[in-house]
């Protein structure tokens, strides 16, 4: 256990917290997790006092939870999987530290949101790969360093983009620096000369910042990291094309990510397009929801320096073609739903409340990864596991995201719910778990297992696990990152 | 030139395996993409042309320690120079004279293979490269009352060869080319039993004494004879005469020419009509030492210019099987009509070897047959009803092979079909 | 460490007798390096059966694809994976392709490009294994490095079979990461040092679309390969520009605007290698071309996927090139030398001309990452090569470096190297000496950490991570049977 006094010392007085309103906000979170009571919350105002903080838990045993965004969380990947943890909650590192146009690459803390990051690089010309309208409080490394998908699939080179480097105290209280980052010199050194943060891969043969991603903040606490940018377009069309044939949307998007035509692009389901765009609650929701097609693909067309307007209508004379061959249109609006509405909206983090929690209040989601054969199968099976537990497979949201430059799809069910109804909870409960296991039994494969089903996700290859463990060891030696999570 | 003037060739020698397959551009897909039988067949690289150049530098420097593992690569290996051509698509080096150097210091140091010092005793005894040969060489040509070119002044000497002269299931080439020969006015003559083996294949073996033995032999009969054109069916041969012969100087000047090359010229002269239909669906196969290692040899010598290239003074001119022969039997086959030709991956300068060369053929069969069977399957892969070869060897291998694992592609030699055209 | 009679049969009897040797004779074909023995495994199972033979006896061992590359410890037992040489499978929807280690560049991309698909080709060439990772022309679309694997199956050092991300999970290769942390971190190999233990049995590699042609119509008899015609919808070119800086500027441009197939920052030494089949045509096409270009440039292909985007992208590039005072060289502007290097640097076939042909070996420093700042370290590394060229030690490539675009401009590689003939003693101290002092310079100006240079000084100015790959093999490989090995070049 971490004196008060020691952490006070690290942190100023008013950055650490023992209030019970304060903890009962970090005790549980939308996800159906077990609540936990963490000991105290931490706000660590920069690395130094991260690695003091770190320091001192490796020396009492005390688990560590590191959270950078603000609520409401989703997963519960930031409430204690144990007791007597304290939260190291980086809000308060809010430091914008370098945005390059040049080399198209930008450098924050994690305190640091989208709603933030957004200006300050569209200042300079460049622009993030965004996931799907985050909420407001979402940080920008809280996302990245879960390998969320990002709207612009063409712009996913690997699954770890567009994350470049981080600085990481690792459990071990070892301060390390992944990529090009890592030197030779510091940061400010490598400024000198012309150097930037961008180069993910290395020092030596390892990509260091693969083992961070997806870690859930087990393997240690990120203090800045560097990200990639991609380049504002100077113009750009929006297109949609609903269909009520999910197999025809997805042959479309994969030849329009195979050709790089189109920038932003991705499908949601008339439920979801819905929640999002509804303006007049609740009157307003199924009104827009009828309007739609079952199925709407989402693209943007763009053009950048040289000759956008050549470049745009070549695109778009590319995927006439496509869609001429596929028997669908692309047109500019959807239902009640225009497509530069949706451009708009996909720019900037989700207006408030969140776009998930309008609808019922709550939200619980159920993502994979699969291949587009798949897929088809996969949403089957969950419609009528829904359908089995009495939630109307019509109420659930569905958003498919092709990623890395198509060699797979990030599938997403949004089961909206009221939380203040135990039964529609227990329901939505009842049927994540059992989606989980369906979906597995139909290789849906659940890249990043949150809360309640990671046991059951990772059972699944013991051979994975046990490597993993053992880099665990070495990096956590005291297993005081995260405890609980993923599968340590 | 011994295996130590290629000391600087060898060590060029940077592992990129690219002599194990076709010409990196050349490769249309998974399949048919070695070159190499030798390690394609047995798989440790020292069964490469770079293995071999390795291994054979080291010995120069380390001395020759022969096992029998050394033996078994030695001489599993056709001689068929494909890793040179692939090779020298980027390098300035020599691979198969390096290599067929090794087979001879084998042989000079006694370290030889038991089933080729057969075949050597046989070709000392009986001046054929067919063991156990049965009756004289000009029997087959008994009564077509050709002209005996040692006696009668000819325009053309027409070399038999070994295998057709004494195989009874190839003395139909000897027969179809002289229809062809005649059928064009040519005045030619053969040698009968005054014709001996050109040498090429116990060159190939390593035996390079009964080689030159034979090679002597031979152009004595030609410049007393005064033959000013040699034309042989046989592509073991035509390199001999043509090239090794030259490499030796031996050679003078000789005019050699396959019967592919000379057909083809006879059809372009306008002395050879081939106007019966032959309805076929052919491939064709490159021999090797009519293909890329028919090129005619260049006589160089020279010194490595001190610094930093491997080059030389004079300049070395490479011989990269650029200049085989091999449009003019593919023109002879488009010039029948009715033959369609379609062309299998591995042709011309990268072609793959039927496996009956370099002794192999003799030494290990199974080896042989295996690599005949690769190149049945690609040429059964084109749809060709028939696989087209200008070599007896090559013929025979193919033949035999497909005798013995079945297949329904028939196997010609190009005189074959050009007679059916007549 | 000589294998005795008994350890050599339990090898044997996983492989058979045809597939295991330790005759001397072999081994010279092998790096100059007497293995215990040379072993031929034919499948995954029996790599792992021996994998874990090598624990019992506590052997070590490496192993190779084509096997150019390595450098390896005396007595190790050779996992030579020549006979594992299947695709597995090429996923066109999905963009991935799965092939175990003997599968060559040149047999994956003419399988692909018949689908109207590629693939990241190392630099190295075609000839090399299509499954480990690299970096190459194509890397400006094609991405490079250790970003184009997915899944990959992998026998530890301990004899596990790994099959990580979605392979492991629902027996797909879509995914080489998660659940949870990815294993991609470590499962990288690569030229050594700090290659990762254990073997690499199959893994699946992402593929790109390709708007050329199913097959390149290839003419002519080797050496003297080029096109027939120039595919339609492509086109090559060689931009020379008058200082380096406006070269960048141009090659940013290009990328950003997302219009060239291929950007390879050929120095014209290494196109006058490309372009010829003979030192000597070399040196007298180097001198010529050296003549007319105005400074250092780079080569570009361009590939319409229709014929607006291909009138498009020409355009651009001819405005990029202009604004920077670009001049496009002429030589290459016949179709003949258009179409040798359009297809050599597509089919990645003749890295040999440029690295090998001339003396026979070359040094080199390659280094990924953030081009303009390798860029500006290599100038100097350039000049430096100037005082070697002049005593002769080395071939006059006019002190130039290379590189190319990765990933539109995101990424870049540089590269610089010295040709020489290795049995001139001075030569290569001379070539070492700048190959070190290149190193050392990069290293304390802050430029980058060639992980090739010495691990001592380098590891603690980078945060140890030597220590801690080290730490990460020694738990991955506890009975130390899986050492990295050196490198060749
Ligand atoms: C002239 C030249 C140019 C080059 N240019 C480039 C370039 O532009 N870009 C580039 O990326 N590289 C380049 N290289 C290095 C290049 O990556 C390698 O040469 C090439 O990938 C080797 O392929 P290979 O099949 O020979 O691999 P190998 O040499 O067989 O193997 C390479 C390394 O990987 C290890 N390894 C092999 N197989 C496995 C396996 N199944 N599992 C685990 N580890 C394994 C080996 O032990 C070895 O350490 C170049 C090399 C040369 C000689
Ligand atoms: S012989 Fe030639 S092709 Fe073969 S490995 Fe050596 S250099 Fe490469
Ligand atoms: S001559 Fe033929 S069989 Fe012998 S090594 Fe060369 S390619 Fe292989």
């Amino acid at each position: 256990m971490i004196g008060k006094e020691k952490l006070v010392k690290i942190v100023g007085a008013g950055n650490v917290s023992y209030e019970q309103k304060t903890l009962d906000e970090y005790s549980k979170d939308i996800s159906f997790v077990n609540a936990v009571r963490p000991v105290c919350v931490v706000k660590p105002k920069n690395a130094s006092d991260v690695r003091k903080i770190v320091n001192l838990a490796n020396k009492t045993q005390t688990p560590l939870v590191p959270v950078s965004s603000g609520p409401p969380h989703f997963r519960g990947d930031t409430v204690p999987g144990i007791g007597g943890a304290v939260i190291v909650d980086l809000s308060k590192m809010k430091k914008i530290i370098n945005v390059d146009r040049a080399r198209r690459v930008a450098m924050v803390e994690p305190g640091v949101t989208f709603g933030e990051l957004i200006p300050a690089a569209e200042k300079e010309g460049i622009r993030l790969n965004m996931p799907l309208l985050p909420r407001k409080s979402k940080t920008v490394i809280g996302s990245i360093l879960e390998r969320e998908p990002v709207i612009m699939p063409k712009y996913q080179w690997d699954i770890s983009d567009p994350l470049s480097c981080v600085e990481v105290i690792f459990g071990s209280g070892d301060e390390f620096r992944t990529g090009q980052a890592a030197g030779p010199g510091t940061v400010k050194e490598q400024w000198a000369v012309g150097g930037v943060q961008k180069a993910p891969y290395g020092p030596g043969v390892a990509s260091w910042h693969r083992l961070i991603q997806g870690a859930q903040g087990t393997m240690g606490i990120v203090t800045w990291a560097s990200m990639r940018c991609e380049i504002l377009p100077s113009l750009e069309e929006p297109f949609v094309v609903g269909s009520s044939n999910l197999d025809t949307l997805l042959e479309m998007i994969s030849w329009l990510i195979r050709l790089r035509m189109v920038n932003e692009c991705f499908i949601l389901n008339n439920t979801n397009l819905a929640a999002i765009f509804t303006k007049k609650w609740p009157r307003g929701y199924q009104n827009l929801k009828d309007s739609l097609p079952a199925w709407t693909l989402f693209y943007t067309v763009a053009g950048y320096e040289y000759l956008p307007e050549e470049r745009i209508s070549s695109h778009i004379k590319g995927i006439t073609e496509i869609t001429q061959r596929l028997g669908v249109e692309a047109v500019k609006a959807a239902g009640g739903v225009s497509a530069n509405e949706i451009l708009k909206a996909v720019q900037q983090p989700s207006g408030e409340p969140y776009w998930k929690l309008r609808y019922k209040g709550a939200c619980e989601d159920i993502f994979f990864l699969t291949i587009n054969d798949k897929l088809e199968g996969q949403i089957g099976v969950m419609n009528e596991l829904a359908e089995k537990a009495d939630y109307s497979a019509s109420e659930m949201g569905v958003y498919i995201q092709p990623i890395v430059q198509g060699t797979g799809c990030h599938c997403e069910f949004n089961l909206f719910y009221d939380p203040g109804n135990p039964s529609e909870l227990n329901r939505v409960r009842g049927l994540s778990n059992s989606a989980v296991k369906s979906l597995m039994a139909k290789d849906a494969f659940f890249s990043r297992p949150y809360g309640e089903n990671a046991n059951m996700i990772l059972n699944r290859d013991a051979a994975t696990v046990a490597v993993l463990d053992k880099l665990k060891k070495m990096f956590d030696p005291n297993s005081i990152m995260n405890p609980g999570k993923v599968c340590f | 030139m011994a295996l130590e003037d290629y000391r600087g060739d060898m060590e060029m020698c940077c592992r990129c395996s690219t002599c194990k397959f076709i010409p990196m551009q050349k490769v249309k897909g998974a399949q048919y993409v070695n070159v190499c039988p030798s390690i394609a067949k047995y798989n440790f690289h020292a069964y490469s042309a770079g293995g071999r150049l390795n291994i054979a530098a080291a010995m120069l420097k380390d001395g020759f320690k022969y096992t029998d593992k050394l033996l078994d690569i030695v001489y599993n290996c056709q001689l068929c120079g494909a890793c040179g051509v692939s090779c020298n698509y980027a390098m300035d080096m020599e691979v198969l004279q390096p290599i067929s150097e090794f087979r001879l210091r084998c042989v000079e140091d006694g370290k030889t293979n038991p089933a080729l010092d057969k075949v050597i005793a046989g070709l000392q005894k009986q001046g054929t490269m067919v063991p156990g040969a049965k009756g004289k060489r000009g029997d087959w040509a008994t009564g077509l009352k050709l002209k005996d070119a040692t006696k009668e002044k000819v325009d053309v000497l027409y070399h038999v060869g070994c295998l057709t002269s004494y195989d009874k299931n190839m003395q139909k080439l000897a027969k179809a080319t002289v229809k062809i020969l005649q059928k064009a006015g040519v005045n030619f003559g053969i040698a009968g039993n005054a014709e001996t083996c050109c040498g090429g294949r116990a060159y190939q073996m390593g035996y390079k004494e009964d080689f030159l033995n034979q090679a002597k032999k031979n152009m004595d009969m030609i410049k007393k004879a005064g033959i000013k054109t040699l034309v042989t069916g046989c592509a073991d041969g035509y390199q001999a005469f043509k090239v090794l012969y030259d490499k030796y100087n031996l050679k003078g000047d000789l005019e050699v020419l396959h019967i592919s090359e000379y057909i083809d010229k006879l059809i372009k002269d306008g002395k050879l009509k081939l106007n019966k239909k032959v309805n076929l669906n052919v491939t064709y196969h490159d021999p090797c030492r009519l293909g890329r290692l028919g090129e005619p040899w260049i006589h160089w010598e020279g010194k490595k210019v001190p610094g930093d290239r491997f080059v030389f003074d004079p300049p070395k001119e490479y011989r990269r099987g650029t200049k085989g022969v091999y449009e003019p039997p593919r023109d002879v086959l488009k010039s029948i009509p009715g033959v369609k030709l379609t062309e299998m991956t591995r042709i011309k300068e990268y072609a793959w070897c039927c496996g009956a060369g370099g002794g192999v053929n003799e030494s290990n069969p199974g080896f042989a047959r295996w690599t005949a069977r690769e190149r049945i399957e690609e040429a059964g892969s084109t749809g060709a009803e028939a696989i087209v070869t200008a070599c007896p060897w090559c013929e025979k291998n193919f033949s035999e092979t497909i005798k013995e694992n079945g297949s329904n592609l028939k196997v010609y030699d190009i005189v074959e079909l050009v007679e059916k055209a007549i | 460490m000589a294998l005795n009679k008994e350890v050599y049969k339990e090898f044997e009897d996983v492989v058979g007798e045809e597939n295991i040797c330790n005759d001397p004779a072999i081994m010279p074909a092998y790096f100059s390096t007497e293995f215990a023995a040379v072993i031929l495994p034919g499948n995954t199972a029996e790599v792992q059966a021996i994998v874990k033979l090598c624990n019992k006896h506590k052997m070590q061992f490496r192993p190779i694809c084509t096997g150019w590359t390595g450098m390896f410890p005396p007595g190790i037992i050779l996992l030579d994976l020549r006979r594992m040489n299947r695709i597995i499978e090429i996923n066109e929807k999905n963009m991935y392709a799965v092939v175990e280690p003997y599968v060559i560049s040149s047999q994956l991309q003419a399988e692909l490009m018949k689908r109207g698909l590629n693939f990241c080709i190392k630099g190295a060439g075609t000839n090399c294994t299509a499954m480990l990772r690299g970096h190459g022309h194509m890397d400006q679309t094609t991405s490079g490095d250790d970003r184009n694997h997915l899944a990959i199956e992998w026998i530890t050092p301990e004899g596990d079979i790994v099959r990580s991300g979605s392979l492991g999970s629902s027996d797909e290769w879509f995914c080489g990461d998660g659940p949870g942390p990815s294993l991609r971190s470590i499962l990288t190999s690569a030229v050594p040092p700090g290659v990762t233990p254990g073997v690499f049995t199959k893994a699946a590699v992402k593929l790109y679309h390709w708007s050329g042609p199913s097959a390149y119509p290839v003419e002519g008899i080797s050496p003297h390969y080029s096109l027939s015609e120039i595919p339609p919808n492509m086109m090559a070119r060689y931009f020379s520009f008058p200082s380096v800086e406006k070269m960048w500027q141009a090659e940013l441009k290009i990328g950003e605007s997302e219009i060239c197939f291929e950007l390879m920052g050929f120095n014209i030494s290494m196109v006058a290698a490309n372009i010829t089949t003979s030192n000597e045509e070399e040196e007298e096409t180097f001198n010529r071309l050296n003549k007319e270009v105005q400074g250092p440039g780079f080569f570009v292909i361009v590939v319409g996927d229709t014929p607006a985007d291909f009138e498009y992208k020409q355009r651009v590039l001819e405005k990029i090139v202009s604004e920077n005072d670009g001049k496009s060289l002429k030589a290459v502007e016949d179709p003949r030398i258009e179409g040798i290097l359009m297809c050599q640097c597509t089919r990645i076939s003749a890295s040999i001309r440029e690295t090998f042909r001339n003396g026979g070996a070359f040094n080199s420093i390659p280094i990924m990452g953030q081009r303009d700042l390798t860029i500006k370290w290599a100038i100097g590394a350039g000049k430096a090569k100037e005082p070697l060229i002049e005593k002769g030690y080395i071939v006059d490539d006019g002190g130039a470096f290379f590189g190319w675009g990765v990933e539109q401009g995101h990424l870049g590689k540089t590269e610089i190297f010295c040709k020489f003939d290795p049995g001139n003693p001075e030569a290569k101290a001379a070539v070492e000496g700048w190959q070190k002092e290149q190193n050392r310079r990069a290293f304390t100006e802050r430029y980058f950490a060639s992980t090739m240079g010495p691990q001592d000084e380098i590891g603690p100015a980078l945060l140890n991570y030597h220590l801690w790959w080290q730490k990460i093999t020694e738990a991955l490989d506890p009975n130390g049977v899986s050492p990295s090995g050196g490198s060749l070049v």
